[in-house]
């Protein structure tokens, strides 16, 4: 079989690059692409452990998550679209007004 | 009489600011109206006075709960110490209002109905936390006047004067909770009260000198006593005259009021042990003080250093451990806050008249405005400590207590004799006396209205009166004083 | 035994000061007010408290009683009652007689001499004043009342001086006379405080001082004796204390006549005779007392030699004569000292009148030689100025001579040859440098055309009874060799003064040698000024011209450096030091806050990659701490 340790670890790969993403990249759909990859290493954490505990409650989360993500994508996608309205620029380094130091 | 007269005292003054803010727009109705209520109130304060037999301890108590989870009551009374103030405070107020009537807008006269409220329940509040409430409510409108209506550099100074007093206040707060949770301990009830408090035996000495510390932070700053005074220069130079007026003459005090009623009774031991300390910085700033008036340009700074003088001199009667020290304290607290207050608000005047303020452009006023002058001339006369005015009884009696108290203190503290005189007969000189010098315009300064005439009279009265027969007055505190200090020095023995 | 007259005496002039005052702001507001009516108040009054006082002496002259009057209790704290007493006994009522009966005269010489004046009325509100003040203070029972007289005259004197306020040096030089009078005060409230203490906090009366006296250690007394001369000193205008008089001369001649000749500058020996029963008992204080005033009247004396305004030569000679009053009253001969008071009082005053009449006549000017470049005839004042230069003096048959002579006499008798030579050599010195001045001013060729000038009654009339007084006054003490009857020593026998007792050769002798004395200082005089061209007039140049820079060095060490260090403080200490360190811990509080706001760079990213380090670091506390 293939234990929890393997399963667990292609999770937390995907959960790291997603973060990865979040942090390193600057177009604003990679972040929420790299958002939605670490949902999903974080659902596959869930199902695993419900598969190898037999647990019916893992699972409950993960669909959860799965309608939240869905829910998410949503409104993200239209403040994509209005950021990218406001400032023709899909760049989050654009957006700095509410900047501390020399502006204010 | 209905005990609950204290309560209307302290409430009046507000309720009627609010009342106003929310009906009229005309600022002379405002004002009259204000007036209108001070002048009720000083009936009222004149009434207790008459009414108050001064062997018995606190009078015309109202104790009500009022956060009962925590033991905070709404304890408010009256004995020989807070009447003295109150009657000061009621007189004061009016007469001030008399001199700044002319020429304000509608928050002015609110904000002085709010300092009012707030004044008097710092005043007649027993009860710790209440009287902390009314401390930081004092200082809100106070910030309002100094911040809308000043002068120079205004909102620095608002700040700078608020925060420092902010932190001073701040650490009492600290000292508060810290003995409401000892209390606590000790007694298993919650309670604020200031005799409670007194009862208080399981702090360590370390910790009560900390204790002290905190809460002579704040009252050092507001009276002030050096090192903590730099904040006055900008705020008296900069503020408004009815702030300055209000600042100096009530504030202050309230801060020397307020070391009497609630640190020296909770904390006798520490007091008896360190008031040689006090004594000696109170007398230090007594001269410092006066020697740096000298060389003032800015006749508003001037006249700051000069109440920051007398100020530190209360300060040091009071930690004199002895009744003539302290009779005397409260004496001058008296006679300082008249002299004083007529003083700076006079000066008010004239800069609002001629738009100066630095000495060195001033001058001809006396050829002008002589009943200014006479009036100016007998409180500077009252401050300075002649025989025959008030200044100088409190002065006599402080430089008894503090010659009792140590021989050496003594003598230095009769140097009060000559630092008052110097800079004030000098700054008379050449700010209202001498002519301006040869080629430059004269000022124009009018004389004193008819109202601020009626105003100032009772003061001047009041000057040669307290100075001629003090008699009829002390009787009043003393008894309280003998009281009080038997008590501290008993408790203070016995720890 | 009490009566309810003494207050009036001081209530009269006091009352006479508020009604003016009031009369003179209505008159400066609304309508005139006319000269009539100020002087009339003015003169009222303080014939009223002479009336009174001479009531009072004659009833005690007859039935050798005291009067007593209390008022109220003026403080009650702890063990210190203080009533608000007065005490007529044959002191205060001495004192009282002299300083009314002169007054008044001097009152009704400045309607005169202040005719047309703006600030008549304010003038006679000021005098009357003053003399309620002097009056408190010679009538008090106790040191803290007198205080309230004492600091009262001082400032009358002071409202006086700066009269003229417009000028600032005439205020200048109110405000030194205050300030200089302030440090004596200084030592005066130190004094009875330490009196106060070291007698075990009893009442104050001069009656229970007086009883108490024994239990007080001597250290003590001797500091509270030293302390309350300082007082005299300021207000006596002793070494070192001296330096307003001379300013002082600024103010309307009146009150250079009242104030600073017969009355204020006279508290200081009646405080000293007042407090007899203390410095008996301390006789090095006394000793160091009587140095003192001659040194500051052989001081005052070779300054006055070279002085060139009629006033200011007036004022260095009263300085010098309260020298003598103090010789007398430190070697514990009080009785004597306080004759010289009176003496003093009659022949200085006029002679300050006669001056203010001389400056009037010649269109005020006060150099001595413009006034002789200038002169005019008035034949009154010419003569009753050569009585009162003869008195002071000290030519036999007027008045200066016997007092004088019996404080030489005093000083020779106690063995004290040194203060005795200089108060002789001084004498010398008076004669000389008064008579300079009268040849200068009356006498010396002049160019000008010398006419005739009118000088209004109110001001020669009291000239004239002071004149009277300059002569007769002596002759109340009378030493017994004379024929006399010592009448103000047995007045004033109270005092416990050292009798003059020697054999009745010596005091022949010390009689001759000190009319020898003021003979040849008249002499000199002569010889030197009568033809004196006072169109080479002498300047103050030279070490005593300038008064040994005396002033100066004041200025320098006191003034200056106080000057210097309130700089100090204000600008070095308090902006810099203090409030630098309060802004400087403000400022650090916003330097932090700057560099932390650094962090909130808007940038989402990195607000992300810190969200993680934080998640981050609890889940390893969490792993540690839970032991996961």
């Amino acid at each position: 079989m293939i234990s929890l340790t393997t399963y667990a670890f292609v999770a937390m790969m995907l959960f790291s690059l997603g973060v990865i993403g979040v942090i390193a990249r600057r177009n604003i759909f990679v972040i929420y692409m790299s958002i939605e990859m670490m949902l999903n290493g974080v659902n596959l954490f869930l199902v695993t452990f419900a598969r190898y505990h037999f647990n019916m409650d893992p699972q409950v989360i993960t669909v959860m998550v799965i309608a939240i993500a869905a829910a998410e994508a949503a409104i993200f996608l239209s403040v994509i679209i209005l950021l990218y309205r406001s400032r023709k620029s899909l760049d989050t380094d654009v957006f700095n007004i509410l900047k501390q130091g020399e502006n204010s | 009489m209905s005990p609950d007269i204290l309560s209307f005292i302290i409430f009046l003054p507000a309720l009627v600011a609010f009342a106003l803010m929310v009906t009229t727009k005309d600022v002379n109705t405002i004002r009259n109206i204000a007036f209108l209520t001070t002048m009720i109130i000083l009936a009222l304060v004149l009434k207790i006075y008459i009414e108050f037999i001064p062997s018995e301890g606190m009078q015309f108590v109202t104790n009500v709960p009022w956060i009962e989870t925590y033991g905070i009551n709404y304890y408010v009374g009256l004995d020989g110490f807070s009447l003295t103030i109150l009657m000061m405070i009621a007189i004061l107020i009016p007469t001030s209002y008399l001199l700044l009537w002319e020429g304000r807008t509608k928050g002015y006269w609110l904000n002085m109905l709010l300092v009012q409220t707030g004044v008097t329940g710092t005043l007649l509040s027993l009860d710790i936390v209440l009287f902390y409430f009314f401390w930081e409510v004092m200082l809100l409108p106070v910030f309002l006047m100094i911040g809308s209506y000043g002068f120079g550099n205004k909102v620095f100074t608002t700040i700078k004067v608020t925060v420092y007093t902010m932190v001073g206040s701040l650490l009492m707060f600290i000292a508060i909770l810290y003995l409401g949770v000892a209390y606590h301990n000790e007694f298993g009830v919650w309670s604020f009260a200031y005799n409670e408090l007194m009862k208080i035996t399981t702090i360590e000495y370390s910790t009560k000198i900390w204790l002290f510390l905190g809460f002579l932070a704040a009252f050092a700053i507001k009276i002030p006593i050096f090192p903590l005074h730099t904040w006055i220069m900008e705020t008296y130079k900069n503020a408004p005259t009815g702030a300055v007026f209000l600042l100096s003459s009530i504030m202050a005090k309230l801060g020397v009021y307020a070391i009497v009623r609630f640190m020296i009774p909770i904390f006798p031991e520490v007091y008896i042990e360190f008031s040689s300390y006090f004594v000696a910085i109170g007398l230090f700033g007594l001269i410092y003080f006066g020697i740096a008036a000298l060389m003032q340009d800015d006749i508003k700074r001037m006249f700051a250093y000069s109440s920051a003088s007398h100020l530190s001199f209360i300060a040091a009667g009071i930690f004199s451990l002895n009744e003539y020290g302290i009779n005397g304290a409260l004496y001058l607290i008296i006679a300082h806050a008249i002299a004083t207050g007529a003083l700076f608000l006079l000066v008010g005047l004239i800069h609002e008249e001629t738009g100066i303020k630095s000495i060195k452009d001033l001058g001809g006023i006396a050829k002008q405005a002589p009943i200014l002058t006479f009036i100016f001339a007998i409180m500077l006369f009252a401050n300075v400590g002649l025989p025959g005015t008030n200044g100088f009884v409190s002065e006599l009696l402080i430089i008894f207590g503090i010659y009792e108290f140590n021989h050496t203190l003594g003598y230095i503290s009769a140097l009060t004799v000559v630092v008052g005189a110097s800079y004030m007969l000098w700054m008379f000189q050449r700010a209202i006396l001498q002519d301006r010098p040869e080629g430059s315009a004269t000022l124009v300064m009018r004389d004193l209205k008819i109202k601020e005439i009626i105003g100032l009279a009772p003061w001047v009265f009041l000057v040669f009166l307290m100075g001629i027969y003090p008699e009829i007055f002390m009787n009043k505190f003393e008894p309280t004083v003998t009281h009080y200090l038997n008590d501290i020095l008993q408790i203070g023995a016995s720890k | 035994m009490n009566t309810s007259l003494l207050v009036w005496i001081i209530l009269a002039p006091l009352i006479g000061s508020i009604l003016n005052a009031g009369f003179y702001f209505y008159h400066i507001k609304k309508e005139k007010v006319s000269d009539l009516t100020f002087s009339i108040i003015g003169t009222v009054t303080p014939l009223i408290s002479f009336l009174i006082t001479l009531s009072l002496f004659l009833r005690m002259n007859d039935e050798g009683i005291t009067f007593k009057q209390d008022l109220f209790t003026w403080l009650a704290v702890d063990k210190l009652h203080i009533g608000m007493s007065l005490l007529g006994d044959n002191l205060s009522i001495f004192m009282s007689m002299f300083v009314t009966f002169v007054g008044w005269l001097i009152h009704i010489y400045a309607i005169g001499y202040m005719k047309g004046d703006n600030g008549f009325g304010k003038f006679f509100a000021y005098f009357n004043l003053f003399l309620a003040s002097m009056l408190i203070l010679v009538l008090a029972d106790n040191p803290i009342i007198l205080f309230i007289g004492w600091e009262g005259v001082g400032v009358c004197s002071y409202l006086l001086i700066k009269f003229y306020y417009g000028k600032a040096e005439n205020v200048i030089a109110a405000n030194k006379a205050f300030i200089v009078n302030r440090v004596g005060d200084f030592g005066f409230i130190l004094g009875v405080i330490t009196l106060f203490f070291a007698l075990g906090e009893v009442n104050l009366s001069f009656s229970s001082i007086e009883s108490n006296i024994a239990n007080a250690s001597s250290e003590l007394l001797v500091l509270s004796g030293v302390l309350l001369f300082i007082g005299a000193m300021g207000k006596s205008a002793q070494i070192p204390l001296y330096v307003w008089l001379p300013d002082a001369m600024a103010g309307p001649t009146p009150i250079s006549a009242l104030i600073h000749a017969a009355t204020m500058v006279t508290a200081g020996v009646y405080m000293v005779a007042r407090f007899h029963f203390l410095y008996s008992g301390i006789e090095e204080i006394g000793l160091l007392i009587a140095y003192i005033g001659a040194f500051s009247a052989l001081l005052a004396a070779i300054i006055a030699t070279k002085q060139t305004d009629i006033k200011k030569i007036l004022a260095y000679s009263t300085m010098s004569q309260l020298g003598y009053m103090f010789i007398a009253v430190g070697l514990g001969f009080y009785s004597t000292g306080l004759f010289h008071v009176f003496t003093h009082a009659f022949f200085k005053a006029m002679l300050f009148m006669c001056a203010g009449g001389v400056i009037l006549a010649v269109h005020h000017r006060q150099n001595i030689f413009d006034i002789a470049k200038h002169r005019a005839q008035t034949p009154i004042i010419k003569f009753t100025f050569l009585i009162g230069v003869i008195a002071i003096s000290g030519v036999p048959f007027f008045s200066g001579f016997f007092s004088k002579d019996a404080i030489l006499a005093a000083a020779f008798q106690e063995g004290e040859y040194l203060i005795w030579g200089i108060a002789l050599f001084t004498a010398f010195l008076t004669a000389f440098y008064m008579f300079r001045l009268y040849f200068i001013v009356f006498v010396a060729p002049t160019k000008h055309e010398v006419k005739y000038e009118y000088t209004s009654m109110t001001i020669t009339i009291p000239l004239l009874l002071l004149a009277i007084g300059a002569v007769a006054a002596g002759y109340l003490n009378l030493p017994v060799i004379l024929g006399g009857e010592h009448l103000v020593d047995t007045w004033l026998a109270q005092l416990k003064s050292t009798p003059i007792h020697m054999s009745h050769s010596t005091e022949w002798i010390l009689m001759i040698l000190s009319v020898a004395v003021a003979t040849s200082g008249i002499f000199v005089a002569y010889k030197k000024y009568a033809k004196f061209d006072i169109y080479h007039p002498e300047e103050e140049t030279g070490l005593v011209g300038k008064k040994f820079y005396i002033d100066e060095l004041y200025d320098y060490l006191f003034v200056k450096s106080t000057k210097k260090l309130s700089t100090f403080i204000d600008k070095v200490i308090d902006d810099k030091i203090i409030d630098g360190f309060i802004m400087n811990s403000s400022n650090t509080f916003i330097n932090i806050g700057k560099k932390i706001s650094i962090s909130q760079n808007a940038n989402v990213r990195f607000y992300a990659a810190f969200m993680m380090l934080g998640m981050t670091c609890i889940f390893i506390y969490l792993y540690i701490k839970l032991g996961l």
